[in-house]
């Protein structure tokens, strides 16, 4: 069954620039994906496509200028965009966890990280502090804290980066979620500690039978450890489909762009299309968002842009997607440019 | 064989912390380049990296050891000697919003290193900015902007034009990849190949990302609280690390082709603290492999085949290598 549905999400910036002209950002344009309980779907972009903005557009953490202008997301079956603050606060931290890049910033540094779990799980049950101790003390168990006793008397600033991510990780199971959003949960942390995070995150997704978010711009990170992939350009997911298929065919031109900078995918010496500058929000091209950069652009790009679905569950929003040729070297696309 | 452009020996680096107690950030620290030669510097936050690469480029002070420099020894030179030294050896640094100065004009910055260095005339030194700007891929365009109308792969690109601005026979590269995406990251890649192949200046190429530095690099050094604990041809350490700990940073980098089997062991623990450094091999609190001479004895470099050497007590009886379990 399907647990998170978004559709056709937008949103936008709004604001005033210094003539009092209105200037609308549009950050996300028309995002839909939907995820199933017990499994992981990574989101990867450039920085400013929208990742975390997705996130936080789900779980109404928008703040002005910031808005949702259509779309929906519906969790179980219930509207999270326009349920009330009171309903989304009893949502946020019990049936909807999220664990963000910057434990340390995340944790309040004048309470003990054994009470800040208590005190999570007693706001949503209200039960006694008593019960809420032992959660929590299992909760550090099963994050793999030693010593969880004294570990819940100690501070954050005590803790080293990958404890307090174990840590943050523990305060979002705290209230059993069904969705868990982990927005670059290892970006800041040594690649051994990474490796014990995401095996962590892998085991407790199957363990609670919860559906993970996961936002990261490591492709190997996706590659391993998420079941789904969502990839995003511009504020729109560009290609989306199961992790195996897109690695292995991507059709939209900029993912595969995006897998041929890999250093593994990377041949020193080919041409290929440069990065460019991300396209501007306030003013972006009719049609696909890419066209400036893509070797394939035509005159057709202009065009409302079709999501072709190349093979069952895995879109593409491309024109040509499905047409491009397999595999085909992009430095045959460049030349072709050049032509 | 050439004369290395840079040889370290023994070199140390403590930060007092008050008390009597020290960062032991850089511990008796061997290493050497070649002229063209890339060293790829590998290690996790806290191993020193940017410590080992600020004290070769004197700018800031070793405690113990020495290090020579174009045949000249530059341990203790005096600041104003330094100086004109800079002329061949360059750093690019990490964070190429803060490495420039956003006031400034393309063109002056990428003119700055050759006001300082070089005796030019105007148009000789204006005909130099336009060569470099083409060399590294800048439009001449964006010459006369100023930092904050430029991207971060074009600002890394300025920072590079700086370098390689007066010919220097070392650049240090302070991660100069991390903080871009991707797809501007390959750019950066390919451009630093280039430069090294045309200009034969040595490269020390410090990165925590090792599909990166793989590419890049001639010979890699892995750097674990301070030392190195084993350098090696790439092709070599890549395809048969000896050292536990570049087993495991090795295993714990995922590629990005999920139909790659990976095989990990995933280290349990952290990094200890610098401060109170383990006694014996500093790996050993961490070790899958840790016998109970680990906890005592420190061990010397052992060699492992041509050109790779590493730095484990278990190496003779070839206790060294952990034989991990299949995983997904």
């Amino acid at each position: 069954m399907t647990l998170l549905a978004v559709k056709d999400l937008h949103t936008h910036f709004v604001s005033r620039d210094t003539d009092n002209r209105v200037r609308v950002a549009k950050a996300l344009n028309g995002v839909s994906f939907s995820l199933d309980a017990g499994r992981i779907l990574g989101i990867v972009g450039e920085t400013g496509a929208g990742k975390s903005l997705t996130a936080q557009s789900v779980v109404g953490l928008l703040r002005p200028p910031a808005r949702i202008v259509a779309g929906s997301v519906a969790f179980e079956g219930r509207e999270l965009t326009t349920m009330s603050a009171a309903e989304l606060n009893g949502m946020r931290g019990g049936e909807i966890a999220m664990v963000v890049q910057n434990p340390r910033t995340s944790l309040d540094p004048l309470t003990r990280v054994g009470d800040q779990l208590v005190r999570l799980h007693r706001v949503h049950t209200g039960g006694p502090r008593a019960v809420s101790q032992r959660r929590a003390l299992e909760m550090m168990e099963a994050v793999g804290i030693p010593d969880p006793v004294s570990r819940a008397r100690s501070w954050p600033h005590e803790l080293s980066g990958g404890m307090a991510q174990r840590i943050l990780l523990a305060m979002a199971l705290m209230n059993g979620p069904k969705l868990l959003i982990a927005d670059e949960p290892t970006t800041g942390l040594d690649v051994t500690v990474q490796a014990q995070i995401l095996d962590l995150l892998r085991d407790l997704t199957a363990q609670f039978n919860m559906a993970t978010m996961m936002i990261t711009h490591d492709l190997g990170v996706v590659a391993h450890f998420c079941d789904d992939i969502a990839v995003m350009f511009a504020g729109s997911i560009v290609e989306s489909g199961p992790v195996r298929a897109v690695f292995t065919g991507p059709e939209h031109p900029y993912t595969r762009n995006l897998i041929s900078a890999t250093p593994e995918r990377f041949r020193m010496g080919e041409k290929r299309i440069s990065g460019g500058q991300p396209p501007d929000l306030y003013n972006l091209p009719p049609g696909c968002a890419l066209q400036s950069r893509c070797a394939h652009t035509t005159d057709m790009c202009v065009a409302t842009v079709p999501n072709i679905e190349v093979a069952p569950g895995h879109l593409a929003l491309c024109h040509f997607a499905g047409q491009l040729a397999e595999n085909e070297p992009v430095k045959d696309q460049t030349e072709r440019r050049r032509a | 064989m050439t004369q290395p452009i840079l040889t370290v020996r023994g070199l140390c680096k403590r930060f007092p912390v008050g008390g009597d107690r020290f960062v032991n950030a850089v511990n008796r620290v061997d290493l050497s380049i070649a002229p063209g030669e890339t060293l790829g510097m590998v290690g996790e936050s806290g191993s020193g990296k940017s410590t080992l690469g600020r004290i070769i480029l004197r700018l800031c002070e070793p405690t113990q050891g020495s290090i020579r420099f174009d045949g000249q020894d530059i341990t203790r030179l005096p600041k104003g000697r330094v100086r004109p030294l800079r002329r061949d050896m360059q750093m690019v640094f990490q964070d190429p919003w803060s490495a420039l100065n956003p006031r400034m004009r393309i063109r002056d910055l990428i003119g700055e290193p050759l006001k300082l260095h070089m005796r030019l005339s105007r148009s000789e030194r204006d005909d130099r900015i336009e060569a470099l700007a083409r060399r590294v891929s800048l439009s001449s365009a964006c010459l006369n902007r100023t930092p904050s109308n430029l991207s971060g792969g074009q600002l890394q690109r300025v920072c590079i034009a700086r370098a390689i601005a007066t010919d220097p026979k070392l650049i240090v590269l302070d991660e100069p990849t991390s903080s871009l995406d991707l797809s501007v990251r390959a750019g950066i890649v390919e451009l630093l190949n280039e430069i090294c192949r045309q200009s034969r200046a040595a490269l020390l190429f410090i990165s925590h990302d090792l599909g990166t530095v793989r590419m890049i690099s001639d010979r890699i050094a892995v750097l674990y609280l301070g030392e190195v604990v084993e350098q090696g041809r790439a092709e070599a350490l890549f395809g048969s690390p000896a050292h536990p700990y570049t087993q495991a940073l090795l295993s714990a980098h995922l590629p990005t082709d999920p139909t790659v089997k990976v095989s990990r062991h995933v280290l349990e623990g952290e990094v200890p603290s610098p401060i109170a450094l383990p006694p014996g091999c500093k790996f050993h609190t961490r070790c899958p492999v840790a016998i109970d001479r680990c906890r005592s004895i420190v061990p010397e470099v052992h060699r492992v085949s041509t050109g790779q050497d590493a730095r484990c007590l278990r190496i003779p009886d070839g206790g060294n290598i952990y034989h991990r379990k299949q995983t997904a």
